[in-house]
């Protein structure tokens, strides 16, 4: 209660309302008056009653000391008798106590205003409606207004007849129209009223409507029908072939059906033949622009590494577009010449920059041939002209060649690179050079130039003693080299086993430490490479050995070894290991037979394997067969990328196509010509094209499908040096290349025109069959050889024994010849009489 | 003497169905059911309902032209047959044969 008093009071007054006063109560005074705070007056009962009386006594009694002094005259103005006093505990008014000044506050305070108590409803009963009296609220008017009413009473006018005039026929007469009073209706004016409002009634009529119809059925098909086929029976069928209208008509039928039949197996109407006639590479484009020739794409040189040398060796780059390794060694006067020693590279064109290469490999001498390693093309394998086999590694900077810009923009490969390299290339563009990454060892190398590179493919590799066993890597790991000096010798890449190593071996491994920049990829294998095993080559009938140039291994494809991963995860070259030959399953079918080219113009043809000789030691076989066809350097040994078995071979002054298996020769000879073949190679997409390059600088394009005896296309003086290496190129299937290179040191690309990469219809098959021809040829050739050898020498021991035959004159042969003639004419005469076509020969002869 | 001229009958056909590249003959009557067949069942009488349509067809073509013409012979080549119908008389004779290329 307390509480809600002070509430009210605090929301109606901030300060001291006017009927009460904040007062302090000195101890003394609140005991005098019994009202000791806390004790008497409290928070719960703050209110205390004092007597007026008693108030006025204080006062009197204290005067102006007295608590009560302030409201001294109100106090005697209080009209009760009992003035209240509360304690006001919180100090709401400022003071502990106040003394309230008026009754009423007095009652407010002690008797606070009851609240309102909320009424219960008592529950009412629902009841009808009363009719309420209608109070009017002029609509009435309105309506009385609209209503309809008689205005007066209803006239009745009632005209009959006399009645003694009913039922009397009626008689008619004429009056006078103007003695009447007319009453003419006129239109007035006043009546014309125009309706300006108009009451009408609406009737709202819904929105959706629904009806109905029905469709007609007019063409009245079945969907589907279910049915079995007529047939006669057997006895019926018996019956009717006994009509004889039946015989009737396979008589009067046969005839002609007979006819058809034979129409048919002699000739096909309906094939064209002049469509046929055409290749495919004629249907189409017409443009009339077509070039036939071998077109010049772009021309790359180098005016400082490329002076004064020559290329010895061409290739694409197998994956990235447009770039060519070339790799450049002096000239052979520069050879002799020592002082002038300038470091050898390889170079890289790309396609975006033909007078500055790429990227420079570096080696230690002249390479003579290189090649890319066909599982991963940043690994370099190469010969030297000092019979070492070098490899490099480019993965640093493929993502320069890829990239349009020459070397400036690779510029954190180009930092790493030149640290180590000469001073000069700092000014320059930057190209960056590779170091190769290893070397053989000097003493286990060739002793002359390594003219012939060639990566084993990756489907199989060979083991010390050479035989093929399968490859678990599927990556190239083995490498292939030839050179005059009458070895072949295989190399793998892999660390091989270290125990095999003697101990001065290893100890060089461990304290190898790689220049700076060169990638460690086969940092196992640096200075002290020693092949696997060598190959070589002695004389089949005399003493000494072969001197090979090149050569070339058939490729083995097996098709057993689809292991699923179709993404070709190139291992890293420094982790694999040369495999125990124990552990590894033997490929029988491998052919391990090479072909192989010399310095004397031989073609040899040799097994790899070692064999055990009868010492035990283990000893390369003879060669199966040796063929001297050319007669100077071989310079070319390829097979044909369509035919594994066909090879072709360019030397001197001729060229040969071989087939393996056919041991008696070339099944494919060429005439002499005028200039040295310096290089050959086949179209990579038609199986009858091939290319020879000149010593004049020409290329000479033969096509075997349409000429066997001279080239189909002849460029002369493409240069005007030799051409020393020709290399075919699918970029795209648009864009076939040729890079020819000369011993100038420029390296020229050409586009292949369309008529000679677009092979023609069944071109493979019909130069198959071409070759299968010529081996017959080639056999029969032999045979007949042999035949005529026979031949002679029985004819030689025929003359000596037999008389001589007497020989028919030539008179009587005339006189049979004449007489003959003579009845051919009565014959021709015969028949013309007999035409109607006879005129006798001597009327019309002139004389 | 039913059986003999049986055989001439056979034997006419004998002459045809030996011919090089002859797959089969069927020869169907007047309604178009087969009498005499050489192939399968099924195979023959879908030979028979649709070539003796295409057959009717024909000859009205031709007659529709001149009506003093009448259809003598029909051929059909497609990619892997030849099909030849001679049509006489009531009756129809088709013969499927392999072109010999």
């Amino acid at each position: 209660m307390v509480k809600d008093l002070k509430q009210y009071w605090e929301l109606s007054n901030q300060d001291h309302p006017e009927d009460i006063f904040p007062m302090v109560l000195t101890s003394a005074t609140q005991e005098l008056f019994d009202c000791v705070a806390d004790e008497d007056v409290t928070g719960e009962s703050p209110y205390k009653l004092l007597e007026k009386d008693d108030i006025i006594q204080d006062i009197k009694t204290r005067a102006a000391v007295s608590d009560f002094s302030p409201v001294k005259q109100i106090v005697l103005d209080y009209p009760e008798d009992e003035l209240l006093l509360v304690y006001d505990r919180d100090f709401t008014y400022g003071q502990s106590f106040y003394l309230v000044l008026t009754p009423d506050a007095k009652d407010r305070i002690l008797n606070p205003p009851k609240p309102e108590t909320p009424e219960v409803f008592e529950k009412e009963v629902v009841k009808t409606p009363e009719p309420k009296p209608w109070i009017s609220f002029g609509s009435d008017k309105e309506i009385d207004e609209e209503a309809f009413k008689e205005s007066r009473e209803k006239l009745l006018y009632k005209f009959s007849r006399v009645r003694r005039k009913f039922g009397v026929p009626v008689c008619f007469s004429d009056r006078n129209t103007a003695d009447y009073l007319e009453c003419a209706s006129y239109q007035d004016s006043r009546f014309s009223i125009k309706q300006m409002q108009r009451d009408c009634g609406m009737q709202a009529v819904p929105r959706l409507q629904s009806s109905s119809a029905q469709t007609q059925w007019k063409f009245q098909k079945n969907i589907f029908t279910q049915y079995t086929p007529r047939e006669l029976s057997v006895e019926e069928k018996e019956n009717i072939l006994q009509l004889e209208s039946l015989k009737t008509f396979c008589n009067s039928v046969t005839p002609r059906v007979l006819q058809a039949l034979q129409q048919e197996g002699i000739m096909n109407v309906f094939f064209d033949d002049w469509k046929a006639l055409g290749t495919a590479t004629e249907d189409g484009d017409w443009a009339g622009k077509v070039s036939e020739g071998l077109m010049l794409y772009q021309a790359f040189t180098d005016q400082k590494y490329t002076k004064d040398k020559k290329i010895c060796s061409v290739n694409w780059h197998p994956t990235i577009y447009g770039v060519i390794a070339v790799a450049l060694t002096a000239k052979k006067e520069d050879q002799l010449n020592e002082s002038a020693v300038r470091a050898s590279f390889i170079l890289f064109y790309t396609f975006s920059d033909p007078s500055n290469p790429q990227l420079l490999l570096e080696c230690p001498d002249d390479i003579f041939a290189f090649e890319f390693c066909p599982s991963d093309p940043n690994i370099i394998v190469g010969g030297c002209i000092n019979g070492q086999v070098v490899l490099w590694d480019i993965s640093a900077h493929v993502t320069g060649l890829q990239g349009t810009q020459p070397g400036k923009k690779v510029s954190v490969n180009t930092d790493t690179c030149d640290f180590h390299q000469d001073l000069d290339d700092n000014k320059e563009n930057k190209t960056p050079i590779v170091r190769y990454c290893a070397v053989s060892a000097l003493d286990s190398s060739h002793k002359a130039p390594i003219t012939d590179v060639q990566w084993l493919p990756a489907t199989f590799e060979v083991t010390r003693t050479g035989l093929p066993v399968e490859n678990m890597y599927n990556v190239s790991t083995q490498v292939v080299t030839c050179s005059p000096d009458c070895t072949i010798m295989f190399w793998d890449v892999r660390v091989s086993n270290l125990l095999s190593h003697s101990a001065s071996e290893r100890r060089q491994i461990m304290d190898q430490k790689t220049p700076y920049s060169v990638p460690d990829t086969f940092k196992h294998l640096d200075r002290t490479w020693k092949p696997l095993f060598r190959v070589s080559l002695p004389k089949i009938d005399t003493s000494g050995e072969y001197a090979p140039l090149k050569f070339n291994m058939e490729h083995y494809t097996c098709n057993a070894n689809e292991n699923g991963d179709s993404s070709k995860v190139i291992p890293d070259y420094s982790q694999l290991i040369l495999p125990s030959a124990k552990t590894l399953k033997a490929l029988e079918d491998v052919n391990t037979k090479l072909y192989i080219g010399t310095e004397d113009g031989e073609i040899i043809y040799i097994d790899w394997k070692l064999g055990k000789d009868d010492s035990g030691r283990l000893q390369s076989a003879k060669p199966l067969h040796c063929f001297s066809i050319h007669h100077w350097l071989v310079n070319t040994v390829q097979r044909s990328p369509f035919f594994k078995d066909i090879i072709l071979t360019a030397g001197s002054w001729n060229f040969a196509i071989w087939k393996e298996g056919v041991m008696d020769g070339p099944i494919l000879l060429s005439a002499s010509s005028e200039q040295v073949c310096t290089v050959g190679c086949w179209s990579l997409s038609r199986p009858a094209v091939f290319f020879i390059g000149k010593e004049d600088g020409s290329i000479e394009v033969w096509n075997l499908l349409e000429k066997t005896n001279e080239p189909v296309q002849v460029h002369s003086h493409v240069t005007n040096a030799k051409i020393t290496c020709i290399k075919p190129w699918a970029a795209s299937s648009k864009q076939h290349f040729l890079a020819v290179t000369d011993d100038l040191g420029m390296v020229r690309v050409f586009e292949i025109p369309k008529t000679l990469y677009v092979p023609s219809r069944s071109e493979s098959l019909n130069v198959k069959k071409y070759f299968e021809l010529e081996e017959d040829r080639l056999k029969d050739l032999l045979r007949r050889e042999e035949l005529w050898e026979k031949q002679k020498e029985t004819e030689g021991l025929k003359k000596r024994t037999e008389p001589d035959k007497p020989v028919t004159s030539l008179v009587e042969n005339e006189e049979a010849n004449v007489k003959e003639y003579n009845d051919y004419l009565m014959l021709e005469e015969n028949v013309l009489k007999g035409m109607g076509l006879w005129r006798a020969p001597a009327d019309t002869q002139d004389t | 003497m039913a059986g003999t001229e049986h055989e001439e009958v056979e034997e006419t056909l004998k002459r045809i169905e030996a011919h090089k590249g002859v797959i089969g003959t069927i020869i169907i009557d007047a309604e178009g059911i087969p009498i005499r067949t050489t192939l399968d069942n099924s195979t023959t009488v879908l030979y028979a309902r649709l070539l003796r349509r295409l057959t009717m067809n024909a000859r009205s073509i031709v007659r529709d032209i001149d009506p003093q013409n009448d259809l003598t012979f029909l051929r059909i080549r497609s990619k892997k047959h030849e099909i030849l119908v001679a049509p006489e008389n009531d009756y129809l004779l088709i013969v499927i044969q392999n072109p010999c290329e």
